[in-house]
């Protein structure tokens, strides 16, 4: 269960820490956020990685603990990593379905 | 900007000099490298290997009393290796379904020595299938095989060197890394592997410096052994700086008066209530049935990032504690600590999951890191038709380590299900099989085209490893439906891997297949020879 726990909170530090760079906020919302949101999520991903350690922590004293958050922030990394791409290629492949069927219809308007 | 440009000038220097740096470490011994990461990751199950390569052997649904099994052991041991100097048990736990000991024999030489497995609950020794089981690819990963043990051992030693040198200078070659934490461009070409690579490298980064350090500190003693030469001279410090490393024993003479060993049983409940019912390791006998016997009671492994000793040691006749070892020095500390966090036996099975999958990371980034060292030097080649020398070896050598071993590794398995039972030297024959299968992989990439070699490999790989199940369930009693009935999840965890590890095999031929045609068809595009840091080519 803990280890859910703690994988769970470092999927969801590593996302907020990928949407706080400029460049996934440009591929994903077509623009750069305001700066305070970029500074929130950064820190909310931070804090939630430490909340995660803290957790571990307690649970399971500080050796075993910071093993363990190290194994899960990678994984959660990785994965966070490998849904960006996945997330990057659907957006692309859709951009050029709609590119394609707006070249269509402007020929078949002709 | 003109000052930006210049900067950049300046920064190349060395950047340029750690990737050339980076790309040859990386080559040299990155063969080696992926054989020791690749039988490394899967001996964070060894013993779950070793069971299923053991399908005699029944598997416990529950551990059973330490105590009662160490009682009954020591009593078989008494039969079995009488008048030996020194016993030593390891107790079932849960993940061993088996009691393995070993004792000294009076004979001379390097195997004077015996040892056996013996069933918990009957104490009597096992005759399962001869094998070396998991521990053949842990014993591979770094002391490699045919070779004198120490050799192996500085050759890995040398790898590991290299892959620290590797690590480093990546960093530095590939700086940027940090700033682009979470950017990959998909599908272009050189590009993505670079970016794969990175990846790879940047999340385990953490991992892969702690692994190789860690371990070039558990067998520093070889490498190194100056300063502890120089430190211990007498035997006596010796013994003490040893005392400080495992459990040990002062080996004092025997009384030559037999006397019977007291409850050993009751030894192993005193170290329950310290250390938990289910945390004893192992048991160890020096001089047993003699007056002057001495038994020490270790602690087991679960939940301690420490390999350090923590044992009790009782008097052997009487069974009087004499000693309690709690602790040791901060400098030994160190060393425990470091030694746990490379093998991670104190993980839970989650934990253990955690290191595999990180760890085969780590076998992916010098798997795609070989790999690169090919797609960055095809675009640059005069004649792509006729590449030369050099380029061929790499390219046939990179085949065969890589998938290769993949083939290799499950044909150990699938040798393990086929051989005879019983046969002469059998165990060895399952090594003569994995090593002859490589031979043959790197004989199919020497003759094959390149491209056809990968790609055909990954399927003949996918095949064995799909396949092993099927092997299993048609040559043992223990086929998938069978385990998860039983809720053995050892067996059953194994032959589902199996097939997830052979999706991973068709995946990569079939991208492979694909990939390379695209190539084809576009007739080498010349990419521009960047260097491997991304910076400059921004």
């Amino acid at each position: 269960m803990i280890h859910l726990l703690a994988l769970g909170l470092c999927l969801a530090g590593f996302a907020a820490l990928a949407f706080a760079t400029h460049r996934q906020q440009r591929d994903i919302f077509g623009k750069a956020l305001p700066r305070v949101t970029t500074y929130g999520l950064r820190a909310a991903g931070a804090g939630v990685l430490l909340l995660a350690l803290g957790i571990l922590v307690a649970a399971k004293s500080w050796s075993v603990g910071l093993v363990i958050f190290s194994g899960h922030t990678t994984m959660a990394a990785a994965i966070v990593f490998c849904a960006l791409i996945g997330w990057g290629r659907l957006a692309a492949r859709t951009a050029r379905r709609r590119q394609n069927d707006a070249r269509v219809r402007s020929v078949t308007r002709r | 900007m003109k000052a930006d440009k210049e900067a950049q000038r300046a920064g190349r220097g060395i950047r340029q000099s750690m990737s050339g740096l980076h790309t040859w470490a990386g080559l040299l011994l990155g063969w080696v490298l992926y054989a020791m990461f690749l039988t490394g990751t899967v001996s964070y199950f060894k013993d779950e290997l070793s069971q299923w390569t053991r399908p005699e052997l029944a598997r416990l649904s529950q551990v059973p009393d330490q105590a009662a099994v160490a009682q009954r052991i020591a009593d078989e041991l008494g039969n079995v290796a009488a008048g030996s100097s020194q016993w030593s048990i390891r107790l079932p736990d849960g993940r061993n379904n088996s009691v393995y000991a070993f004792w000294r024999t009076r004979g001379q030489g390097q195997r004077a020595f015996g040892e056996a497995n013996f069933d918990p609950t009957t104490g009597q020794k096992i005759s399962s299938r001869e094998t070396l089981g998991g521990e053949f690819f842990f014993r591979f990963h770094f002391q490699l095989h045919y070779l004198p043990v120490v050799w192996g051992r500085w050759i890995a030693g040398i790898a590991a060197m290299f892959m620290l040198v590797a690590i480093i200078s990546g960093v530095i070659t590939h700086k940027r890394i940090f700033v682009d934490f979470f950017t990959f461009r998909w599908g272009k070409g050189q590009r993505s592997w670079l970016e794969a690579h990175n990846a790879l490298s940047v999340f385990g980064l953490p991992f892969h410096f702690m692994i190789t350090y860690t371990g070039l500190v558990t067998l520093m003693a070889l490498y190194m052994p100056w300063g502890e030469n120089a430190a211990f001279k007498t035997p006596a410090e010796r013994q003490q700086m040893t005392s400080e490393l495992s459990v040990f024993i002062q080996p004092g003479k025997p009384s030559g008066q037999s006397a019977p060993l007291a409850s050993v049983e009751d030894m192993v409940r005193q170290a329950q209530e310290r250390w938990g019912k289910g945390n004893v390791g192992r048991v160890t006998f020096v001089h047993p049935g003699d007056a002057a016997a001495r038994v020490a009671v270790a602690r087991g492994e679960a939940g301690r990032v420490s390999m350090s000793p923590q044992y009790m040691e009782f008097e052997g006749t009487t069974g009087k504690l004499l000693n309690v070892r709690d602790s040791v020095g901060a400098a030994a500390e160190t060393r425990g600590v470091l030694y746990a966090l490379h093998l991670g036996r104190f993980s839970d099975t989650q934990t253990r999951w955690l290191y595999f999958l990180v760890s085969f990371m780590g076998t992916a980034m010098v798997g795609t890191g070989l790999v690169m060292w090919t797609v960055k030097r095809r675009s640059r080649l005069r004649d792509p038709e006729r590449p030369h020398f050099g380029f061929r070896l790499v390219e046939r050598l990179n085949i065969a380590s890589i998938v290769g071993l993949s083939i290799a590794m499950t044909a150990f398995l699938w040798a393990n299900r086929l051989l005879p039972h019983p046969m002469e030297a059998r165990a060895d024959w399952e090594i003569h099989a994995f090593f002859a299968v490589w031979a043959l992989t790197l004989l199919h990439a020497l003759l094959r085209p390149a491209k056809a070699a990968w790609i055909e490999q990954f399927w003949t790989a996918a095949a064995l490893l799909f396949l092993l199940p099927v092997l299993n369930a048609l040559t043992t009693q223990r086929p998938l439906w069978h385990s998860l009935a039983q809720g053995d999840w050892v067996f059953a965890g194994i032959d589902v891997t199996c097939w997830a590890l052979a999706l991973l095999h068709v995946v990569l031929a079939v991208r492979t297949a694909r990939n390379r045609s695209i190539v084809q068809s576009k007739r080498m595009p010349q990419v521009p020879v960047a260097i491997a840091s991304s910076g400059a080519a921004e």
